[in-house]
């Protein structure tokens, strides 16, 4: 019947589900910044190529490394640029994959709990008659 | 929730409205208000760029006009000024972003000023369009809940 063991087992595992649940959304929350992060750098880098490419053959591009400028050629830079945007775009994807597994087992998650918290309800409303 | 409120016309989102509860529209309410406030802040950014790109190209207006060996000030920190002359006044080193330089003439730099003020304009007419379609969408949240608090308040 709705023996108070139950009861207190059903609570666990509703507090190891909700538990769980919120890692989850924490992890989606901190995908959220890093792509952020990620989706500014690489707009900012494009820009750059857009300007890189404006430039003449012999026109002067400097780099700033720390402290110092330093004179870089043109076709590097373009090269440096170009790889820039590619790896940030390889990570983004990386993460919008991750974010999509993330998210279907939140959902799951979410269900998870819901069923175990209905069941909580129904034992309750079963001991309440009895 | 509903965040893109894109193809419902303004008679159908507050039939959506009227449906719900009060504890949901005041979601509603709160989430839009937030999204036009985070719009209004990256609005009042763009202004503040556009500002600088432009004291940028008048300073470079400025410089142009300079001739070459003219006695200067160069500030080497906030309050430290060191007598020099200016040199080549022609060539500009520009800041292209992610740490790159180009040295471009002035008219080159004013022209680089002016396009990048150009690409701000256009983001920021953008932008100025979706925040009032959202404080839109923020003010027919409020005045549905408000509506609805009045229906279930006069019990007297």
């Amino acid at each position: 019947m709705a023996s108070p063991a139950a009861v207190r087992e059903l609570q666990r595992d509703l507090e190891n589900k909700a538990n769980d649940l919120s890692k989850i959304q924490k992890d989606i929350a901190k995908n959220h910044q890093v792509r952020k992060k990620y989706t500014i750098q690489l707009g900012e880098n494009e820009l750059v190529l857009k300007e890189l490419e404006l430039l003449k053959e012999d026109a002067n591009v400097y780099k700033l490394i720390g402290p110092v400028l330093v004179k870089q050629d043109l076709a590097e830079a373009n090269a440096n640029v170009r790889k820039r945007i590619e790896y940030i775009s390889a990570e983004l994807k990386r993460l919008d994959a991750i974010v999509q597994d993330l998210e279907e087992k939140q959902n799951s998650k979410r269900e998870a709990v819901l069923k175990v918290q209905q069941r909580m309800q129904a034992l309750q409303a079963g001991k309440a008659k009895a | 929730m509903a965040s893109s409120k894109g193809p419902a016309s303004p008679a159908v989102r507050v039939a959506e409205m009227e449906k719900m509860s009060v504890e949901q529209l005041k979601a509603v309410k709160e989430q839009t208000d937030l999204e036009v406030n985070l719009l209004q802040d990256s609005l009042n950014n763009i202004r503040t760029a556009t500002t600088r790109l432009d004291l940028a190209s008048v300073a470079l207006h400025d410089l142009s006009l300079r001739p070459q060996g003219k006695k200067m000030l160069v500030p080497l920190t906030a309050s430290l000024y060191v007598p020099g002359t200016l040199d080549d006044s022609e060539k500009v080193l520009v800041d292209i972003g992610t740490g790159y330089f180009v040295e471009k003439t002035t008219v080159e730099g004013k022209d680089y000023c002016e396009r990048k003020i150009h690409l701000l304009k256009s983001n920021y007419d953008q932008l100025l369009e979706l925040a009032s379609k959202k404080k839109t969408v923020a003010d027919e949240a409020g005045a549905v809940l408000q509506a609805k608090v009045k229906q279930l308040a006069p019990q007297t």
